[in-house]
């Protein structure tokens, strides 16, 4: 099954290279340097998904104290973190040919890095904590609170006046993007979630044998 | 606008790097253990 994924993944992400400099237009304003999108988007609605399951999974293990909702939220998180430090480094590397500079404390960038480090934190405090039921006890805190980030990074944008556009595709109203733009965009966003869901069972079957060696 | 198509492979050459590190560094790990446990269970 894992096998299947990576390689359903490994398509994807050819197919998702394929649409995003072979179909996929020039943009009209930012020329191809726009192509960063087809990293740069994907990228976050990746992490949301894993922050979003660490949350799921942590609620999940505190009122149940299950370990294998533990080891979701652990597993979901580091792959998040992966993800998150890609947007970042990837719009950065976009910013500093269309705004002229490689960051800004815009309120998007500022509160997408504080998603990264309190990621990064909630990682750490697993490592710090001696005993694994109360590291998992103060991580499924750490991964609840976390969450209520995740609406002030894409809500930002609209909220306060801010360098980076509007939302495009999450946006409430229709995406003025042309179609084979979104199509391109649509293509490498489930490559990149058939990518998520490899390595998090990758990482899940790491997280078993850490636990079986461990105990 | 100039294409920049140095900075569209930097980020492209980035992530690749980044995604293809994570998931051989996963791998590493996994074998590494799988043969920490197999020594242990020797040993029994």
């Amino acid at each position: 099954m894992t096998r299947w994924l990576g390689w359903l993944a490994a398509l994807g992400l050819l197919a998702g290279l394929a649409m995003g400099f072979g179909v996929a237009p020039k943009d009209a304003v930012q020329g191809n340097v726009q192509r960063i999108m087809y990293v740069h988007v994907p990228s976050i609605l990746t992490a949301y998904l894993a922050f979003a399951l660490v949350l799921i999974a942590s609620l999940g293990y505190l009122f149940t104290r299950r370990t294998g909702w533990d080891r979701l939220a652990h597993s979901a998180g580091e792959i998040g973190v992966v993800f998150t430090g890609l947007t970042l480094v990837s719009g950065s590397i976009w910013g500093k040919p269309t705004w002229g500079t490689w960051w800004t404390w815009d309120a998007r960038l500022t509160s997408t890095a504080i998603l990264f480090l309190i990621y990064v934190g909630y990682l750490l405090l697993r490592g710090m904590v001696d005993d694994p039921e109360r590291g998992a006890r103060y991580a499924a805190v750490v991964g609840i609170l976390g969450a209520v980030n995740i609406p002030i990074v894409h809500f930002s944008v609209l909220w306060w006046r801010t360098l980076h556009q509007p939302p495009t595709i999450l946006s409430p109203e229709r995406a003025p993007v042309s179609a084979s733009i979104g199509l391109a965009l649509l293509v490498n966003g489930v490559a990149f979630a058939l990518l998520f869901l490899y390595l998090l069972s990758k990482r899940l079957a790491l997280r078993r044998l850490e636990e079986e060696i461990r105990a | 606008m100039p294409d920049h198509w140095g900075f569209v492979f930097a980020a492209y050459g980035i992530a690749a790097v980044v995604l293809f590190g994570y998931w051989r560094r996963l791998i590493r790990l996994h074998a590494e253990l799988s043969a920490l446990k197999a020594r242990r269970e020797v040993k029994r």
